[in-house]
């Protein structure tokens, strides 16, 4: 299935800037299933200077510096995408990816093949998702055993996230502890996804942060809304000898196609959208909008 | 009383820890005989009398540290013991071979984890041990440099252990600081203890220093004689900004702040009073994580925002690496003879402490069972504030700390609880053993590492302490290598070096520093206008015997009027009398608050105190001379602050204390400072304060008309005020009259301390700064001041003093007059700043988290 993705970010400020830089991630990544035909960055004003390269996850970050005084910020970003996650899907119901039980799990983590150590630095306590306190401890625990699998832990996980966790904008930050958003269960995808990583990381296996877009679907018998679609967040988990599988709590769902991939990292901090410093006094105020076509 | 041999005895024995000077049979090692028969010749007191001496010279020379959050405040003196500590050149030999060998790997070590990996891959080195490290920056990963090796400039604590061996006790490599200490040190020593240098063979540090220089211009992305080097420090508050101001002098590199660099097309530019100019190589003192807000802390101001991307495009070199904190990991500890023998086969040469990592299970399950008999740290945090030592600990604090353990333990690391050795210290009454630990050095050369041969030694604060640190305060010693040979003649080690600092001129000047001697004119000149104007009233105070009487009441109420306007301490004793009636009925404790009070803007107490601030800011620039000077006026003034009921002539007394001192300080301003490093900023600065405040003044004293005789006295005021009633006395020889006191003051373009004169000096002191020379017409500034002047040539003294008896006795052309000059002045002001200094622009997160990395 090929995807046109329209990403557009606009930031007005209330006092001319000056000048700024940026750096964000915004050209999807190649992942399982899904390639990238086309893309293109488009930034006004126009940047003073532009740079692509590939960070230590392997993302790409766009990079760019604006000169001349500004009052809008406008990044849009144009990608064509080929999505065929069908097969890998396929492959969740082999015994490779659900007979794998935590004991097993923790033990081949132990092994120093090259696959395995690339996992294991998802074990690690990261930016935003420090320790797991008793709290984050026990909501793991209920659902994660020695003997169970971790495929269907994780799924169980994801459910519970989506039953017991409220989806309310506004209530959490980037910067709001996770701590927080377990005492009060209130958040957006990217909370759920790292109170879901906390939890994996909480029981010793590796899981990571993705970041990506989420095509929605109309009502049966509506007629799609241009920007409808939005910028969403998920989490991957890695079983060993078998790879790294997705699961949106926000939606309870295994991503298959409608989830397209940016970038993924440790947590949120390791993937910003967009980021930057500017120099300007004032208030800047966001819009953000996103806009997804299939193509026939 | 002659020191013997005895008297060392006595005081000296304490523990069966190995000593540097004593064998275990209390006999002499043999690198500390001659020192040790020299010390004898001087005798106790010799001892005593040398130790002084340095501690002035320190004291002079303005050597000082800071000590975070310390009550005793900011500027410590640095405290150097007479004793070095002694190394013979072939203990010394072996010594640096060691450290060359571990500089060398730590540097193959932090070029694999920001490359390949393949320590990691190849099961060397857990990953954790890296990825669990905080810094370890993610955001460099990959980079490639201009300098062949990473790590250029590598530190080693060292310390003797037991078995009589030099032992590695703490890897610095983020921004190793000590090197301009230990240079202070010896040339400290040197001055202190000539006779020794001329006895002994100690090896000379000056080679080392060119090689530092070497090391910094080799390492510009492109080839040039004479790069930009500039020395990035937090600023004046940081622990050792002595150090950062240093080197900065020593080497003529500039002196910079984050707010002085900034990034375009790629490149790093500083600020300069001219514009930007591109910069080749960056010393950097800001720890890793502070020196890109864009990438790294975003809250962060002390670095320059897209800088690390510049480094990426190797358009310029950080020096060293951000990102080089990562081997400050005593987690590498135990791994670093497998790594000796992936990298180079070869065994470590210097025995390190014996390490547990305990995210291993065997390791970590060995240092809960003995944690009692261990040191535990973190991996990524070797300051003395975060180890524990078990055997200090309780029960429910080692329960504690194993709980931790536990929970991450590829955060810790346990070592082996060392006695180190002991070196002689002087105490006042004799000679002490203390504890030490010693920092050597080295600098990367061509594909090898050169070591300095000596190095700062730091000294437990007592006899009892087995944690050294000058954070916690503590005595240093300077490190004498003593060659085997006969004594070559080395040169006394030269204070400055003779880098060309005048070439790159005026134009090249930071904007920051400009900024800084603008303010420092600007306030000097502000506390000496002050100073005098209050030693004048208090005068005033001192000798009217009846202040109820009719002509000294309405004289003493005009002078205590102007004091308030001339300092702007309103509303003191202006305004309405519901508001000025407290001051007026105790005038004395007004003006005490106006001298004193430093939380008071305008008042003496805080010009003074903002004086110190834009002192300290560009200390760099100041001579010795001018430091002497200046901790005097400060002196002068914590005496007076102490002081809780000064009488008005213990005012007076401080007063006149303070006003000779700082014109001592503003001769050696002159003669110390070249214009091309910004002298002219300073006396900008002085000459426009100046001649604001003696706008105000006149304008205080002279618009409002009254009678003959309270007019006759204010005026002398104002002339003694002036430090001018001599000249006036002189050039008149007449009973003192309005007129003249005008001519004299405001438009004697011959006389110094009129205003005709500063704004005429002003104005040829603007032309010269690099903005007023590419224009044919006038540049902002200049038009003010040259329209200030032009005012004041055209003026018409007889039309000034007009007065209007219907309308009361405001003399309206002459408040008009003032008025027009002081607005043309603060125009003058804005308009420099905002040419100038406009580095302070406002800087802002598009998104506002705030969380350590």
């Amino acid at each position: 299935m090929i995807f046109n993705l329209t990403h557009s970010t606009e930031y007005t400020y209330s006092a001319q800037v000056s000048h700024g830089h940026n750096i964000g991630i915004l050209r999807p990544r190649v992942a399982q299933g899904q390639e990238l035909l086309d893309f293109e960055v488009q930034i006004l004003p126009e940047p003073s200077e532009q740079s692509e390269r590939i960070d230590f996850f392997g993302n790409h970050i766009t990079r760019f510096s604006l000169q001349t005084p500004h009052k809008i910020l406008k990044v849009v970003t144009k990608s064509r995408i080929k999505r065929n996650f069908g097969a890998f899907h396929q492959a969740y119901q082999t015994d490779a990816c659900q007979k794998v039980t935590l004991s097993v799990a923790l033990q081949s983590l132990q092994r120093l093949d090259p696959d395995i150590l690339e996992a294991r630095q998802y074990l690690l306590e990261s930016i935003f998702i420090r320790r797991a306190n008793e709290e984050i401890r026990q909501y793991a625990a209920t659902s994660f055993h020695p003997e169970r699998s971790i495929f269907d832990a994780t799924y169980e996980l994801m459910q519970r996230i989506y039953t017991d966790f409220d989806f309310v904008p506004g209530f959490t930050t980037i910067s709001t502890p996770l701590v927080e958003v377990m005492e009060h269960r209130k958040g957006v995808c990217q909370d759920f996804a790292q109170i879901a990583i906390a939890c994996i990381r909480a029981v010793g296996l590796p899981a990571r942060y993705v970041s990506g877009y989420i095509e929605t679907l109309p009502p049966e018998g509506q007629e799609k809304l241009v920007g409808a679609d939005a910028s969403h967040a998920w989490f991957s988990l890695f079983i060993p000898d078998f790879g790294w599988v997705d699961f949106d709590p926000t939606n309870n769902q295994l991503p298959i196609d409608q989830h397209i991939v940016v970038g993924w990292g440790r947590d949120y901090y390791d993937v910003p959208p967009l980021k930057g410093v500017v120099y300007g006094s004032g208030n800047s105020k966001l819009k953000v909008a996103v806009d997804i076509t299939r193509e026939e | 009383m002659p020191l013997t041999s005895t008297t060392w005895f006595n005081s000296y024995f304490t523990s069966g820890n190995y000593d540097e000077m004593f064998t275990p049979e209390m006999g002499i090692r043999p690198p500390w005989k001659a020192l040790f028969s020299a010390f004898k010749a001087f005798g106790t007191e010799g001892l005593n009398a040398r130790q002084r001496d340095m501690d002035w010279l320190l004291y002079e020379n303005g050597v000082t540290y800071n000590v975070y959050n310390d009550p005793k405040g900011m500027n410590r003196p640095w405290d150097l013991n007479l004793v070095p500590f002694v190394l013979q050149e072939k203990e010394w030999k072996t010594l640096a071979e060691g450290l060359q060998q571990r500089a060398t790997l730590l540097d193959l070590v932090l070029k694999d984890v920001y490359g390949k990996r393949h320590l990691i891959q190849d099961g060397i080195v857990p990953h954790e041990v890296i990825y669990g490290h905080r810094g370890f920056l993610r955001q460099c990963s990959g980079i490639a440099y201009n300098t062949e090796k990473m790590l250029s400039i590598y530190a080693a604590d060292v310390s003797r252990g037991t078995d009589g061996r030099l032992w590695v006790v703490n890897d610095r490599t983020e921004a190793p600081s000590g090197m301009g200490y230990a240079l202070e040190n010896r040339y400290t020593s040197q001055r202190v203890l000539p006779e020794l240098f001329a006895q002994m063979a100690i090896k000379p540090l000056s080679n080392f220093l060119e090689q530092l220089d070497q090391l910094l211009v080799s390492a510009s992305p492109e080839p040039k004689d004479n790069p930009n080097i500039v020395i990035l420090t937090p600023g004046s508050h940081n622990e050792t900004y002595f150090e950062h101001a240093y080197l900065a002098s020593y080497f003529g590199y500039r002196l910079v702040q984050g707010n002085d660099l900034v990034v375009r097309d790629g490149f790093l530019w500083m600020k300069s009073l001219k514009g930007l100019k591109k910069v080749d190589v960056v010393l950097r003192r800001v720890d890793d994580a502070y020196v890109d807000s864009l990438e790294l802390r975003e809250d962060s101001q002390l670095g320059v925002v897209g800088l690390l991307d510049v480094v990426r495009r190797k358009n310029v070199s950080v020096i060293n690496p951000v990102g080089s904190a990562v081997m400050e990991n005593p987690g590498l500890i135990p791994f670093m003879p497998a790594i000796a023998n992936y990298f180079l086969k070869q065994e470590l040469l210097l025995p390190q402490i014996a390490s547990w990592w305990c995210g291993q299970n065997k390791e970590k399950q060995y240092v809960l069972d003995n944690l009692p008999q261990l040191v535990v740290k973190r991996i990524d945090r070797t300051n003395r504030e975060s180890i524990h030592f078990g055997e200090f600990m309780t029960a429910a604090e080692l329960e504690q700390l194993k709980k931790e353990i536990n929970a991450r333990p590829y955060r810790f690391v346990a070592q082996e609880r060392i006695h180190f050795s002991t070196a002689p210290n002087l105490n006042g009454s004799g000679i002490e053993p203390r504890n030490t630990v010693a920092r050597a050095f080295a600098i990367a050369m061509g594909d090898n590492y050169n070591i300095m041969p000596g190095g700062l030694v730091r000294v437990a604060p007592d006899r009892d302490t087995i944690r050294v640190s000058n954070q916690r305060g503590g005595t240093n010693k300077d490190f004498w290598v003593l060659e085997e040979g006969p004594v070559s003649q080395v040169p006394i080690l030269q204070k400055y070096h003779k880098r060309d600092i005048v070439a790159s001129g005026l134009d090249d000047l930071p904007s920051l520093t400009a900024e800084n001697l603008y303010w420092a004119g600007r306030y000097v000149g502000r506390t000496l206008m002050t100073a005098r104007y209050l030693r004048m009233v208090f005068r005033q105070m001192a000798v009217q015997p009846d202040a109820n009487e009719h002509t000294s009441s309405v004289k003493l109420r005009a002078l205590f009027e102007s004091v308030t306007q001339v300092t702007g301490t309103y509303p003191g004793f202006v305004g309405d009398e519901e508001v000025t009636t407290k001051a007026f009925e105790n005038p004395k404790a007004e003006l005490l608050s106006v001298m004193g009070d430093k939380t008071r803007a305008g008042s003496l107490g805080h010009t003074i105190e903002m004086f110190g601030n834009s002192y300290y800011a560009i200390r760099n620039l100041w001579s010795s001379d001018m430091w002497r000077v200046f901790k005097s006026i400060q002196r002068v003034w914590r005496g007076f602050e102490a002081d809780k009921t000064p009488t008005i002539n213990d005012c007076i007394k401080t007063l006149d204390q303070l006003i000779t001192r700082l014109i001592a300080f503003m001769g050696l301003v002159e003669e110390s400072i070249m214009v091309q490093q910004g002298l002219l900023l300073y006396f900008i600065g002085l000459q426009l304060e100046q001649s604001m405040l003696t706008i105000t003044k006149c304008r205080s004293l002279l618009t409002v008309k009254q009678e003959g005789h309270v007019e006759y006295e204010l005026l002398e005021y104002l002339l003694a005020s002036h430090e001018s009633l001599n000249i006036y006395r002189y050039s008149y020889r007449s009973y003192i009259q309005m007129e003249q006191v005008m001519d004299l003051l405001l438009f004697d373009v011959q006389y110094p301390r009129s205003l005709a004169f500063m704004l005429n000096r002003l104005h040829k002191d603007v032309s010269r700064l690099p903005h007023s020379k590419s224009a044919h017409q006038l540049y902002g500034y200049q038009k003010h001041i040259f329209e200030a002047f032009s005012r004041v040539r055209l003026a018409d003294k007889l039309e000034l003093m007009k007065i209007d008896e219907e309308a009361g006795p405001l003399r309206h052309q002459m408040d008009a007059f003032f008025d027009d000059l002081s607005d043309l002045l603060h125009q003058a002001s804005r308009t420099l700043s905002a040419v100038y200094f406009n580095h302070t622009q406002k800087r802002r997160q598009l998104v506002n988290p705030s969380f350590p990395i």
